[in-house]
């Protein structure tokens, strides 16, 4: 099998491996003619399943694999290829290719850097990457730029990864849910994640202290938020503490309307919609009890998951009452026509 | 239609021409007039609804309360100057609202948030519970809040105005075109800051803070408990052994300066010969002085010493106090016959104004302090107490 592909988007790309690597250790990534899937499945916690259109990250891409589509499935841990993107922030190209060092598949990210341009600092020294094997391949030494223009730096970051096997990812399915009872545009991520980290520190603050010494092993649960919205542009988030109770309302959001092309069973199916007959309840000030659909999710993790408010996008979030709740992240386009990004998070809720 | 009786009415009209009633001159000034009278009125009556909040049926000693803030940032710097313990009391008066942090008897903290620090403050007494008291006797039953809850909420307002910190690696033209981001609109550049409502129904009901910006609106329960029934440490202002007014920032530094040595105890000297003010700090570590001259004119601006003493504190506790010395602008040192420090700080409040934060300490009993371990110089509040009670206490 063969991967070579042009990296176009270097930011983008670097944002979106930032906000997914603290989701998980690894991802599947899946590449094949069309499109480019990042999936997290994490032993506790939100699980990402990302489908990017090839155009939004890459150039020059050329696949090709024995299965069906050219479909090759890698098994990449993400704090390796974060770090090794973060690299290439200042870099005038950089590429990335699938290739074997002794036996070890490896993804070597290229990075070419023209010092006339501006000083590679960031290629040049990497602090603490002491894990990735750092190949310097500089035809010129780096110290002396007055005289290098003609000159380029190349650097080779190595990610090594594991090849799966078609029959390995038959298994993996998106979670299964009923269809949501509340559709509606987040504001502004960024927004959101100030305040719900505000939220879930003032429930660390006012907790009172466990009796136990011991720390938890692994992940140590936060505080509880709960979050609900209404079909008619409202968004909850609240917290419930024995200090105090705290609820952030926010309104005036749009709720998107139901495609019926998308819709199994069309302009019916949009009848019956659960989120038909929750318009029917609430109000547009978020007054009244009913009307709301509400998730209780984990403080911490959700914190996590808005850091991917820094790609800008629009977000979806649908809300299954007391069940979970699913994000959909729509990645602007610059191209006309080209097909959109779409980031999935499926959160899942606890019972009260 | 025939146009001769029209032509006639035409210029039969000529001779009467019309009227209005309020002119053409005027009409803009009169319309505007009305529209910002309406557009006054109606703001005044939307907050003041809300305000007053009186309970419908007859709970005797039912008190209403509410303050609302435009400046949300003003009362978080003056709480966070008193934010070293768990807990605050809260007492409301007319004249404002007072909070109160102790920290094992040997310390206090006081912020005065007066009335006219709020755009509106609404103060309604309790009734009185029986009917021979006079209405005013009855104060407020104090309670107490977490001071960091509180602190964190006020925290809340005004994170809208963040900026993130990708938008300053991508190009101005890109930030723009991002989806949802519209700088031009931006609450800094508009000037315009939300509302901050404090509101409290009584014994038993919660204390609100209600914060509403461009699109959220926060609403913070917090939950109130029983006041600390223990008393203000005593000080009298009559008996003094130093009183000296200094500006803020050079006790700010002069505390920093000496906390460099991580000392333990921190001792005052007063004389009214040289040195006339000085402190130092000892601790395991060593020690350091620094000393204020009266001859320089605008150092201490009052200086008043009757006999030279040397009292000593624990340092950790004065630099609890190190938020206030580093937001104020003038301080009052006042050292008692008994050796309580007092330190009165003035702020100044945006569009004018000021506000007063106090810390009161209580010195190590002479004799300890001195000690080489930090728990052996503990204070006995007995003796300051004792002394006290002859000394008429707090003002």
């Amino acid at each position: 099998m063969r991967f070579k592909a042009g990296i176009q988007n270097i930011s983008t790309f670097t944002k979106l491996t930032a906000s997914l690597v603290s989701l998980g250790h690894v991802a599947w990534v899946r590449l094949n003619n069309t499109e480019v899937r990042f999936t997290i499945i994490p032993e506790q916690g939100t699980q990402v399943w990302a489908v990017l259109s090839i155009d939004s990250i890459f150039e020059t891409y050329t696949i090709q694999s024995a299965v069906p589509n050219n479909t090759i499935n890698l098994e990449v841990p993400l704090q390796p290829l974060h770090r090794a993107l973060r690299s290439a922030l200042q870099a005038t190209s950089a590429s990335i290719r699938l290739t074997k060092k002794d036996n070890i598949p490896l993804l070597i990210l290229t990075i070419v850097t023209n010092p006339s341009s501006g000083i590679p600092h960031s290629t040049a020294f990497n602090g603490g990457n002491r894990d990735n094997e750092f190949d310097a391949e500089g035809r010129e030494q780096s110290l002396d730029f007055s005289t290098s223009r003609e000159r380029e730096i190349i650097i080779d970051q190595e990610v090594p990864i594991r090849v799966l096997s078609a029959a390995s990812v038959e298994g993996i399915h998106e979670p299964h849910c009923r269809e949501p009872d509340v559709h509606i545009l987040l504001p502004s991520l960024l927004q959101l994640k100030s305040i719900s980290d505000r939220f879930t520190k003032l429930a660390l603050v006012t907790k009172t202290a466990p009796t136990s010494g011991v720390m938890g092993g692994s992940t140590t649960l936060g505080p509880r938020l709960e979050m609900s919205a209404n079909m008619h542009g409202c968004l909850r988030l609240s917290i419930k503490t024995d200090a105090m109770n705290i609820s952030s309302v926010w309104t005036g959001l749009t709720n998107p309307e139901l495609d019926p092309a998308v819709v199994a069973g069309g302009e019916d199916g949009i009848r019956d919609h659960p989120s038909t007959r929750m318009k029917a309840l609430g109000t547009a000030d978020g007054g009244s009890e009913a009307g709301w659909a509400t998730v209780r999710i984990d403080g911490k993790d959700w914190g996590r998951v808005l850091s991917v408010g820094r790609l800008g996008g629009r977000v979806i979030a649908c809300f299954c009452h007391e069940h979970a709740l699913i994000l959909y992240v729509y990645l602007s386009n610059d191209e006309e026509g080209g097909d959109e990004s779409v980031l999935t998070y499926y959160v899942s809720s606890y019972s009260s | 239609m025939s146009s001769s009786p029209l032509l006639e009415l035409w210029e039969a009209a000529a001779a009467n021409p019309y009227q209005p009633t309020i002119s053409k001159n005027n009409q803009f000034t009169v319309g505007f007039t009305l529209l910002l009278l309406g557009v006054i009125l109606t703001g005044l009556f939307g907050l003041n609804r809300s305000l007053i909040n009186l309970p419908l049926l007859g709970i005797p000693a039912s008190l209403a309360f509410g303050a609302v803030s435009s400046s949300a940032r003003q009362l978080f710097i003056l709480l966070r100057c008193i934010s070293f313990g768990p807990k605050a009391q809260v007492d409301i008066s007319p004249l404002g609202i007072r909070f109160s942090v102790e920290d094992s008897s040997v310390m206090e903290g006081h912020a005065f948030l007066d009335a006219s620090l709020f755009t509106t403050f609404t103060y309604t007494p309790p009734v009185p519970s029986s009917p021979s008291s006079s209405p005013s006797s009855d104060p407020t039953p104090a309670f107490q809040i977490s001071l960091p809850a509180l602190l964190e909420t006020l925290q809340i307002f005004g994170i809208t105005d963040s900026r993130d910190k990708w938008s300053s690696r991508e190009s101005a033209y890109s930030s723009i075109t991002r989806a949802g981001g519209n700088p031009a609109f931006d609450q800094r550049v508009l000037g315009t800051t939300g509302l901050c409502r404090l509101s409290y129904d009584g014994p038993g009901a919660p204390f609100c803070v209600r914060l509403e910006e461009a699109g959220v609106s926060t609403t913070c329960e917090l939950s109130t408990y029983e006041a600390a029934s223990g008393e203000d440490i005593p000080f009298d202002r009559d008996a003094l052994v130093l009183k000296t007014i200094l500006r803020a920032p050079w006790l700010h530094d002069a505390i920093a300066e000496l906390s460099s040595t991580t000392p333990s105890t921190l001792t005052i000297h007063s004389s009214p010969s040289v040195p006339y003010f000085a402190l130092s700090a000892t601790g395991p570590l060593g020690s350091a002085t620094v000393a204020f001259s009266r001859d320089t004119p605008q150092l201490l601006e009052t200086f008043h010493a009757p006999r030279t003493a040397r009292n000593a504190y624990k340092f950790a506790l004065v630099r609890a106090a190190s938020r206030a010395m580093a937001v104020a602008s003038k301080v009052s040192v006042r050292i008692d016959r008994q050796g309580v420090l007092s330190l009165q700080f003035m702020l100044e409040v945006e569009g004018g104004g000021v506000s007063f934060v106090d810390f009161r300490f209580v010195p190590f009993a002479a004799g300890e302090g001195e000690a080489d371990d930090s728990d052996g110089g503990e204070a006995r509040l007995g003796e300051a107490g004792g002394g006290g009670s002859e000394g008429g206490g707090a003002d």
